[in-house]
């Protein structure tokens, strides 16, 4: 009895994926609910799981291979399959196989696609190892141009091998030789987007600078009781976010977008904080940031940083949002220039927070500071309304009782 | 509340009611009701396109065949005669079988058949209109299939006496003395072959100074000798002024190449090509618009410009070709159940079913070179094809093109027997990103024409075995 294992049905914006791991292979015994394989596509990674206790009875589309939304991937039986080496008899075999699966998984075994006669020829000829090379064909079959492209500029994918190129072939110098590894999914779409944006919006960006001392002294003080009543750390962000929240309410317009000829006010403000994974930056958004607490948003925070570390954040999770704040602190950016998210007409860029001689009524103090930037779509947003909204920002973080009452 | 609604019945209509229905999803399929209040199901293609067409070419070639070639295989029979009234029965028969057919598939697919004239109110809404009611269907998805019409110019108005479309020209109750042919496009070859070959002297005037453009221009350049050959009177570069029609004949006056002629013929066939035909389709308040030609726009998924109405086949761009259509209401049935089906348009064929054929999928020398493409090519000819030569039909040619550096197939061009079949073949390489070496590597029967594609594709990489290759 088999059963089909089908990808998730993916939302309207995504297209397709790409398997990117098969977990368990062919002919493993999984139990319901296990992770079989992992999908990636432009956002976000997602798991296939056994929908109950049986058997990867035949995996259809291997890794690396294109998979439309819905698109059957893997048969999958009940019963186990008769491959004693596989299929345990008592639970203490089932655990040894387990590890045994473990260490094996990378050695998955595609199934044979049949190729073109040239495609054979020339697999033969060059003694190519057809894994090794993408397939464009259908199904992901190899066609002679696929072998002709490979042979013209030769790629070895496995990542533990560098590839010499042609100039280090003739110094035959070991230590400049080069890598070629395909760009990941999020890769390529996070630099579609990017270099999207820089030619389509007319971006530029407006400094600032803001004391941290009063949200410093906060924390200290309050910190202790904030965490034991919330259970949450009382951190950075959280006065950052209401206090962009609260400037977005009187500057409207930055919290708009252009739709074509249009321009879209949004009545909400649904706030996209950037997150760095080892996969790239993902910008899950926290919903209507407007009627949210600091608390609240902290615990937003926290909870997306999780599932973004372990690749779970869901594609509903990471879509819309009105306004991005990025925070280049975290690796130590004194200032820099955040690219837009678009649509969304203004990011905030954060910073890292340095001791620094200020003048403040006319004495000369150490205050931690931190350089603000805020990249705006110059389409939409006068200098004017930029700057005065960074200021807002600005004015609210150096006298945070003004968060308190909407000032 | 349907889920789809498919107002049309032609090739693309049908198909993807067919399809639809076959999805899961509750549909319609509306059709407006013709002279006897019985729907024509089929459109085009299966009442007066492809189909009847097809059927009085065959009758036409083979009277031609007994009257010119038989003695070639040392075949004496008496002079044949026609029987124009039996050919035209026969054609109508096969029209017949094929319509009886379509509403047969359509009920065996449980799609509701629907008698009227729809107009779309909204992309919810349609409402059909007969003798009887009119009728508010609610549905979530439209397809629009309405299809095309034959292009009237002012200067030859059919009468349906002498000067007639390419529907009037499948109906003519008596061979025309003298036939002229307003357009040297596909429809123009076919029906100006048909009743030349029944004994019409025939005369195509076409304003165009190319002749067939669109094909290969080795094949262009060869099927305009070979027609002529045939008796097809091609004159290129003429433009009617005007054409008169009187109780006998036609007077029609063109200017050819700035000079002004006169032509009398019993019969004249406008054939300049077809128009999308969205007559009554909207009503005034939906907001779906149509371009300068008439057509729906539409997107490579054929969505209109209304979330949920879809249009398909003639009434949108592309070939005007019976697989398209279908392949389009295909794609849009299953992208409505969900499924993400996309189509590959670079590789609808096109063929010409004259004698012999012309057929092409993909690209033509001319446009890979203005697209500044490195390409090869490889051709064989039939006069070396055996089985071509022992069936008598040894003329054309079959062309591959290939990418230089890959191989890539990037088009197949024939003609001569069986020009689409072979052509066939080149899809379904090309469907699999074949190269030129692939379809090398294939056996091919012999001895079939098809292995002209063979020897082509071996051509390409200067390995054909029956014809020298040409070192380039």
């Amino acid at each position: 009895m088999s059963t089909e294992i089908k990808s998730p049905t993916f939302p309207e914006s995504v297209a397709d994926g790409t398997i990117a791991n098969w977990v368990k292979k062919e002919g493993d015994y999984v139990k319901q609910d296990e992770v079989i394989a992992e999908i990636e596509t432009d956002k976000v990674v997602l798991e296939v799981v056994a929908p109950f206790d049986g058997v990867v009875s035949k995996v259809l589309k291997p890794a690396g291979e294109t998979v439309l939304s819905a698109e059957l991937i893997a048969e999958f039986t009940k019963e186990k399959i008769d491959q004693p080496s596989k299929a345990p008899d008592n639970e203490a075999i089932g655990e040894v196989e387990k590890e045994e699966v473990a260490e094996n998984s990378n050695e998955i075994k595609e199934p044979p696609l049949k190729h073109g006669p040239a495609v054979k020829k020339l697999l033969k000829e060059h003694d190519l190892n057809e894994d090794d090379i993408k397939g464009s064909g259908k199904n992901g079959r190899l066609t002679k141009a696929d072998l002709v492209n490979h042979l013209d500029a030769p790629v070895i994918e496995d990542e533990h091998k560098s590839v010499s190129s042609s100039a280090s072939l003739s110094s035959s110098s070991p230590e400049r030789s080069e890598e070629r590894v395909p760009m990941s999914r999020l890769r390529s779409t996070i630099a579609n987007r990017l270099l999207t944006v820089k030619q389509e919006t007319a971006m530029l960006t407006t400094f600032n600078e803001v004391d941290l001392k009063p949200v410093k002294d906060m924390r200290v003080k309050y910190g202790d009781d904030f965490q034991a009543e919330h259970g949450v750390k009382l951190g950075f962000m959280g006065f950052f976010v209401l206090a962009a929240v609260q400037a977005l309410k009187k500057f409207p317009v930055v919290n708009a977008s252009i739709d074509g000829s249009d321009i879209v006010y949004h009545g909400y403000q649904d706030i996209g904080v950037a997150v760095s994974t080892d996969r790239g930056l993902v910008v899950p958004v926290i919903r209507d940031a407007g009627s949210l607490r600091i608390a609240d948003v902290e615990k937003s925070i926290l909870d997306f940083s999780d599932k973004a570390r372990h690749g779970k954040l869901s594609i509903s999770e990471m879509q819309g949002g009105t306004f991005t704040i990025s925070n280049g602190g975290v690796f130590g950016s004194l200032l820099s220039t955040p690219i837009l998210n678009a649509p969304q007409t203004a990011i905030l860029g954060m910073h890292t927070i340095q001791d620094r001689p200020v003048a403040i009524d006319g004495e000369i103090v150490i205050r931690p500071m931190m350089y603000l930037a805020l990249s705006y779509d110059h389409r939409l947003l006068d200098g004017k309304e930029a700057v005065s909204f960074l200021i807002a920002i600005k004015d609210q973080l150096e006298s945070p009782e003004k968060l308190l009452l909407n000032l | 509340m349907f889920d789809v609604i498919v107002i049309g019945s032609g090739p693309a209509g049908y198909v993807a009611a067919i399809r639809a229905s076959q999805l899961g999803l509750k549909t319609a399929c509306i059709e407006k009701s013709s002279s006897n209040n019985k729907p024509k199901l089929g459109g085009t293609c299966l009442n007066i396109g492809c189909i009847p067409s097809k059927a009085l070419l065959d009758s036409s070639h083979r009277y031609a065949d007994a009257l010119n070639h038989f003695s070639d295989h040392g075949i004496k029979v008496s002079k044949p005669s026609i029987d124009i009234s039996q050919m035209m029965e026969r054609k109508n028969k096969i029209v017949s079988q094929l319509t009886s057919g379509v509403a047969g598939l359509l009920k065996a697919n449980k799609v509701s058949q629907i008698i009227g004239n729809a107009k779309i109110i909204d992309s919810n809404n349609v409402e059909v209109s007969n003798e009887d009611n009119i009728e508010l269907l609610k549905t979530k998805n439209i397809i629009i299939a309405t299809g095309s019409m034959p292009i009237d110019i002012p200067v030859a108005k059919v009468d349906n006496k002498n000067i007639v479309d390419s529907t009037g020209a499948l109906e003519f109750k008596k061979v025309p003395k003298t036939l002229g042919v307003i357009g040297a496009g596909i429809i123009g070859l076919e029906l100006g072959s048909v009743w030349s070959r029944l004994g019409s002297k025939v005369t195509i005037l076409e304003a165009m100074d190319d002749f067939l453009p669109m094909a290969d221009s080795k094949i262009s350049d060869d099927v305009f000798k070979e027609f002529n050959k045939q008796g097809l009177n091609i004159n290129l570069n003429c433009k009617v002024t005007a054409a008169k029609s009187n109780k006998e004949n036609v007077t029609v006056n063109f200017n050819k190449n700035g000079n002004q002629s006169e032509l009398i013929f019993d019969k004249l066939i406008v054939a300049v090509g077809r128009k999308p035909y969205t007559n009554n389709l909207f009503d005034k308040n939906c907001n779906l618009s149509i371009d300068q030609n008439g057509f729906i726009p539409v997107n490579d998924f054929c969505e209109t410009q209304i979330k949920n109405i879809w249009a398909v086949g003639d009434v949108v761009r592309g070939p005007m070709l019976a697989h398209k259509a279908s392949e389009e209401g295909i794609m849009v049935a299953e992208r409505i159940a969900g499924n993400h089906i996309k189509m590959e348009y670079d590789l609808v064929p096109s063929v010409i079913y004259t004698h012999p054929e012309v057929a092409w999928v993909g690209q033509n020398e001319k446009e890979l070179s203005d697209a500044g493409v490195e390409f090869k090519t490889g051709s064989f000819p039939f006069a070396a094809s055996g089985r071509a030569l022992a069936t008598g039909e040894s003329t054309g040619f079959v062309k591959v093109i290939a990418d230089k550096r890959t191989d890539t197939i990037l088009g197949v061009h024939a003609f001569g027997p069986s020009a689409a079949d072979i052509v066939q073949q080149g899809v379904v390489a090309m469907e699999f990103g074949a190269s030129a070496e692939d379809l090398g590597l294939t056996i091919f029967s012999h001895p079939t024409v098809s292995e002209a594609l063979h020897e082509a594709a071996l051509a390409v990489n200067e390995q054909a075995i029956h014809i020298g290759n040409n070192k380039k």
